[in-house]
């Protein structure tokens, strides 16, 4: 009973809280002077010189029946709730009409999420790893060798550490393609291999800058609750200090390293903003970025609104399985 | 002063090297900033391109400035914007997470969706989005506030969290027995435990924003005449340092950021430390 | 415990299912898309006989590209950024970008550029076009011999067939303005296509063929496009095309395309028209792969120096340096300083938001803001003093347009004066600065000509003299003084901002920072803004800016009417609106009123380039903008898999790869050993 009415309140929030962000994401771009008409036309321009003022003009009201930006911005939102928000279609994508919004995200997608979520996942596994052992044993020498690689690392802007990457393995070395370049034959093991080769990189390096931010909440949640008052019953007790890591220090930490987990997964879409860009790795990062630049809404709209429904639905999950994790969480 | 002898005596290496390091970044960024000096961002002040030497210690960039003043500007207005979005993002988070926790019930509720939204909300795309709409004019204030928005967030929902279990406490209900009002026991009770993880959130605030910051620069939507940390790697970078090897230009702003980080990093684990040392007493 | 421990297995169950769905995905739509996208399955005979495999064995060493053709027979040219549409090659569909080697190897223009000269030539016309006496009724001849890449001919009706495409297709992007000019296209016979417009047209050619870049004109064959239910939505994966080259295959995410020579590209309209037009017979390498390095500049001179790429498109002069310091192969348009080409038909400059009213549309404030810049300076600090000046506004110093409006209008511009409004008169050119510029050079330890025709081909003609006195009595004139350390306007401090676009066109960004340090140091209260592209197409429309650093679209032909029709003033709209006009909202009646006229006149006669230069000159009294360099481009080659580029010692053509006319350049290309 007590967890029917527990799971109603948190779906509740769920749908809230996705419903209040799409609403931002829609109306911010939109506040601003900034025309998808007009970049699309500075974009011809750019691209094919001169225009004939005629042929301007009639352009421009071609593209604004088009793009379908003439009813009022309310009706605009509703449709949006209404095709995006509910049924996932989102559109034509307005720099690349008519392309629908949906096919583009769904070629990049794949990439994203396996890169992102596989250098996460594994940097949230050895950085709580190498994090528990620096904060239970607080004075061991490798520990702190450890710790003290990852706090160097962590700082240096994640561009910089690609860019000597990328130099120092794909440019000097040449172990490593330059820009990830995957062949169209139908050979799927070829096709497997290149990418493969050209992920290493990229994965490697997401890792490294992702594994230092672990590693410093890891440490200092061991080290508080080491220092609680149920860590010190269990060591008069006299039990050995790996049983003690393993089953209460590590057990009561992992549980608020499983919730920032999940928050973080948002962080895949931006953080592989970057990488996509050095690496010229194909995903949904720069396809945001290029969205903006290009004031595509609906492509905008498209990629946010499914980094806000994934991570919503992923600390949804996490909240519900967790009293089950943790008896001393109730449904409150 | 004696007081700070014995602090300083019972302090931890780390805590020491941390106050140190940051120590050293304030007062090249407070201090040393407001010496009298050329207008680091104008151009052809001096030759360009010049390795080091006594009277420019960094050399100079293509466009004749001095690397050394830039990078003191840099810092100044990068900690600038780290310690606006700061403190920002803490006294909202603080406000935001203890009134939610105290007051429950509707207002509870509302506090947490919109809190909640602003969690779930990939950051990064929106500043890009923010940044790229709004004229990228050159006030530092306003890169702060835009940077801000995502900063008080995550503090609200931990000290609300916090606040919920202390509200629980044997102590509280003493002091609520005693007739003392809501607001007094936030003001006596609960506030000192919030400040003092507040401490630890607002330096490691500063440092995602001068993170975020870079990572703006590095796209190109910084603003064009804003001189931070972020902005000189850029500009280096758009006049291709590395690989023209002008090592000290692009090195400086990046060694710098780094060092900073260590320094901060040093004093948040070196304070909690010395706290729980002190509570172990 | 236990209750705990399966909690936690749970939790990684759930981690390894996710990896597993999405790589199920990841398998799924890229395995479909590469099978779709093999030449075999949907070519005709021709392609698939030889694949990469089979013309590998002919190779001596054997090396091989990523997509798997012998490095020594294909050419490696970037292009700017990948597509979202990867299979696409229909350019009438608004996200196709015909840059990505469509309109450079396959398309069929109607007329050509000859960039060197700056004259067209007909190619899949067989003549320019006989129009009747008041160019409303135009005949054109078609050329015979060329074929498509299926077999079939390319004839009259192909063209009369797309041209009534585009008209008659209301979601084609140039469907209204073709329903506007057209009343008719027909094709008479198989060689012959009379056009009907609605009003007297005397510029077909020029809008409807190549002047720059390219032309939304691109011939489709009748026989595949009259067959699809909807032009608009069809993708034409497989393109049969009139170009000497046709897709072999291309990249699902977009960053490259593979182009394989025609087996019968003689029959293509570069093995037609080459030999005619340039008396060219030499066959073009057997694979084009144009592919896209991303935004990164790293990336790219990285790849450059490894020799992975044998054309990029633009660099910055630091990125060329060090490319060239790390491969002795690499280099651009000239071999030494100063290395770019300053024929790009787009000058950087400023221009002013006069729809603000004043000081902005007052002459005098912007000729004062203009004579308070220090040039030397600023080409120092934009490209290390590389660039030609490129003084008048609007238009382009290159090196055809010097010859045919710079040289002449040279004695007009040394006698130009401004009226100081204290009664004395300042002549504000200034020919010196190509000398100093060489000397200040030389200093630098940098090998500069002496000769007084090479200085003026690497500096241009001159620029405007740097004199405040001169400039402060202008501003003055404007109502702009300066008092104490203030400048002051109407009783009120004087604030502006400089913007710039900081997404790319590095040339006009460095010369606008240049422009604000400069005016900053004056004691102007300005602030330096950057904008991304997201609002700087819609703030210049919308004049919402105060000074911007813009790059007007130039031209490359003696009639300059394209260039500055949309400057004629009837096309202003309010603040706040964009329209098809300028939106510097230049605002000039004797101007507008030669626009007008010229519309009307033959773009040959000798009245229309007086009536430029008339205009020419207005501009130039009225400062429309502030214009520094011309187009200056570093565009880099590599020689040590091809040779045979054009450079400044073999001319035969700009370093445009980016253009349609970049098919010309490929037969002169000879590969390495």
């Amino acid at each position: 009973m007590k967890f029917r009415s527990y799971f109603i309140k948190r779906v509740l929030t769920w749908a809230l809280t996705i419903w209040i962000g799409v609403t931002f994401i829609f109306f911010i771009p939109r506040m601003f002077p900034s025309d998808p008409v007009q970049n699309m036309i500075a974009q011809i321009t750019a691209r094919s010189g001169s225009m004939d003022p005629a042929q301007r003009e009639a352009l421009e009201s071609q593209l604004r029946v088009q793009f379908g930006l003439e009813g009022s911005l309310m009706q605009q939102y509703g449709s949006f709730l209404w095709n995006g928000l509910l049924h996932f279609n989102f559109g034509p994508s307005l720099m690349s009409y008519p392309t629908p919004v949906n096919d583009i995200i769904g070629r990049n997608l794949p990439y994203t999420v396996c890169l992102s979520l596989f250098s996460t996942v594994l940097a949230w596994t050895i950085g709580n790893l190498i994090g528990l052992l620096a904060g239970f044993r607080k004075n061991k020498r490798s520990s702190k060798i450890l710790e003290g690689i990852a706090i160097c690392i962590y700082p240096v802007p994640y561009f910089i550490v690609a860019l000597i990457f990328q130099i120092v393995f794909a440019f000097i070395l040449g172990w490593f393609p330059l820009t990830t370049t995957l062949p169209a034959s139908g050979d799927a093991a070829a096709f497997w291999a290149a990418l493969l080769r050209a992920s290493i990189l990229p994965a490697v390096t997401m890792l490294l800058v992702g594994t230092g931010w672990w590693i410093i909440s890891m440490k200092s949640l061991a080290g508080t609750t080491a220092e609680e008052d149920f860590v010190r019953y269990a060591r008069y007790r006299g039990l050995s200090e790996g049983k003690i890591g393993r089953s209460y220090v590590f057990h009561n930490s992992i549980l608020t390293q499983i919730t920032a987990l999940a928050m973080s997964l948002g962080g895949v879409f931006g953080g592989s903003i970057m990488t996509e860009i050095i690496f010229g790795y194909p995903g949904v990062g720069s396809l945001v970025q290029k969205a903006i630049l290009s004031t595509d809404y609906n492509m905008i709209l498209g990629c946010i609104t499914i980094s806000i429904v994934a991570v919503s639905t992923a600390t949804l999950i996490v909240d519900l399985i967790y009293p089950f994790i943790d008896p001393r969480i109730r449904y409150s | 002063m004696a007081k700070f002898k014995k602090f300083w005596k019972n302090a931890n290496f780390r805590l020491k090297a941390g106050l140190i390091i940051t120590t050293i970044f304030f007062i090249i960024g407070f201090v040393i900033y407001f010496f009298p000096h050329e207008d680091p961002f104008a151009f052809n002040t001096y030759p360009n391109k010049l390795g080091a030497s006594a009277e420019h210690p960094l050399g100079t960039t293509n466009m004749g400035q001095d690397v050394m003043w830039l990078l003191v500007e840099a810092i100044h207005n990068s900690l600038t914007i780290g310690l606006i979005v700061a403190l920002i993002g803490t006294v909202v988070g603080v406000f935001v997470g203890l009134l939610a926790g105290f007051a429950g019930g509707a207002l509870d509720r509302v506090l947490m969706l919109i809190t909640d939204t602003f969690v779930v909300i990939p950051s990064l795309p929106i500043l890009i989005l923010m940044t790229s709409l709004m004229k990228g004019s050159s006030t530092v204030i306003l890169m702060a506030l835009v940077l801000a928005m995502f900063a008080w967030a995550w503090p609200s929902r931990q000290i609300r969290s916090m606040a919920l279990t202390i509200k629980e406490r044997d102590f509280i209900h003493t002091a609520r027995f005693s007739g003392e009002g809501t607001v007094q026991i936030v003001v006596t009770e609960i506030l000192p435990f919030a400040l003092s993880w507040s401490l630890s959130n607002f330096m490691n605030a500063v440092l995602s924003a001068i993170g975020s910051e870079s990572s703006l620069a590095v796209l190109g939507l910084s603003p064009g005449s804003l001189v931070s940390l972020g902005n000189m790697i850029q500009w280096a970078r758009e006049k291709n340092a590395i690989f023209t090897q002008q090592w000290l230009w692009i090195g400086s702003p990046i060694v710098a950021t780094v060092v900073l980080f260590i320094g901060l990093f040093l004093l948040i684990t070196g304070y909690n430390d010395y706290q729980s040392m002190k509570r172990g007493r | 415990m236990r209750k705990k421990v399966i909690a936690l297995l749970l939790a990684v169950v759930m981690l390894v299912s996710v990896f597993a769905a999405c790589g199920g995905e990841t398998n799924s739509s890229t395995g479909g898309d590469s099978s779709a996208s093999t030449p075999e399955s949907s070519t005709g005979g021709e392609s698939s006989e030889s694949t990469p495999e089979s013309s590998e064995v002919s190779t001596g060493d054997g090396e091989m590209t990523e997509v798997g053709t012998p490095r020594s027979e294909t050419l490696i040219v970037e292009f700017q950024s990948a597509t979202d549409c990867p299979g696409q090659f229909n350019t009438y569909c608004n996200g196709t970008s015909a840059g990505i080697g469509i309109h450079q190897l396959m398309s069929a223009m109607m007329w050509e550029m000859d960039t060197v000269k700056g004259e067209q030539f007909p190619e899949v016309a067989a003549d320019m076009g006989t129009p009747n006496d008041d160019f409303t009724e135009w005949t054109v001849k078609i050329r015979e011999g060329i074929k498509w890449s299926d077999g079939e001919d390319l004839n009259a009706e192909d063209v009369a067939y797309t041209m009534n495409m585009i008209k008659d297709t209301d979601s084609i992007g140039a469907s209204s303005y073709y329903k506007q000019v057209f009343k008719s296209i027909e094709a008479v016979d198989a060689t012959t296509v009379k056009i009907v417009t609605n009003e007297p047209f005397p510029r077909l050619t020029q809008r409807f063929g190549v002047t720059i870049w390219g032309n939304d004109l691109r011939i489709v064959p009748e026989h595949i496009y009259s067959q699809q239910a909807d032009v608009y939505t069809f993708k034409d994966e497989q393109p049969v095309v009139a170009g000497p080259y046709t897709v072999h295959s291309y990249d699902p995410n977009g960053t490259w395309v593979l182009y394989q020579r025609r087996e019968d590209w003689e029959q293509s309209t570069l093995g037609v028209v080459n030999k005619e037009v340039y008396g060219v017979t030499d066959a073009p390498p057997a694979w084009v792969w144009m592919r896209t390095l991303g935004d990164d500049e790293s990336t790219k001179q990285m790849a450059m120096i490894n020799n992975e790429i044998d054309v990029l498109c633009e660099v910055t002069p630091e990125v060329l340096e060090a490319m060239m310091a790390q491969n002795d192969k690499v280099r651009a348009w000239y071999t030494d300083f100063p290395y770019a080409t300053s024929d790009d038909p787009c000058s950087k400059g400023l221009s002013f938001s006069q729809g603000k009213g004043a000081p902005y549309n007052d002459p005098n404030f912007r000729w004062g803001m203009t004579l308070m810049l220090d040039f030397d300076q600023i080409s120092m600090n934009v490209f290390e003093g590389i660039g030609r000046a490129s003084c008048i506004p609007i238009l382009t110093a290159t090196t055809a347009m010097t010859e045919m409006y710079y040289q002449p209008m040279k004695e007009w511009l040394t006698n130009f004066e401004l009226d100081l409004g204290d009664g004395t008169k300042f002549k504000p050119f200034d020919p010196e600065y190509k000398n100093r510029m060489a000397e200040t050079l030389r200093a630098q330890g940098r090998d500069i000509p002496t000769d007084e025709a090479a200085l003026e081909d690497m500096f241009g003609i001159g620029w405007w003299k740097h004199d405040e006195e001169a400039a402060t009595k202008l501003l003055a004139k404007a109502g702009v003084t300066k008092e104490g350390d203030t400048w002051m306007f109407n009783g009120e401090p004087f604030k502006f901002n400089v913007s710039y676009y900081s997404s790319g066109e590095f040339q006009a960004a460095r010369s606008a920072q240049a422009a604000y340090n400069q005016w900053k140091a004056l004691g102007f209260d300005c602030t330096l803004v950057s904008e991304s592209s997201a609002t700087w197409s819609t703030n210049l429309g919308t004049g919402a800016y105060d000074i911007a650093g813009e790059w007007p679209t130039g031209g490359i032909t003696k009639d300059i009417y394209s260039q500055i029709s949309a400057y004629d003033n009837a096309l202003i709209k309010p603040m706040g609106e964009t329209g098809s006009g300028q939106g510097m909202r230049w605002d000039n009646e004797e101007a507008s009123k030669i626009i007008q006229d010229l519309a009307k006149i033959s773009p040959d006669s000798d009245e229309a380039y007086q009536m430029g230069m008339d205009f020419l000159k207005i501009a130039i009294e009225d400062c429309t903008m502030i214009t520094f360099h011309s187009g200056v481009k570093f565009v880099p080659t590599n020689d040590s898999h091809w040779t045979g580029y054009p450079c400044s010692d073999d001319p035969y053509n700009g370093p445009w790869w980016w253009w349609s006319c970049f098919k010309y350049i490929l037969p002169h290309l000879k590969a390495v050993g």
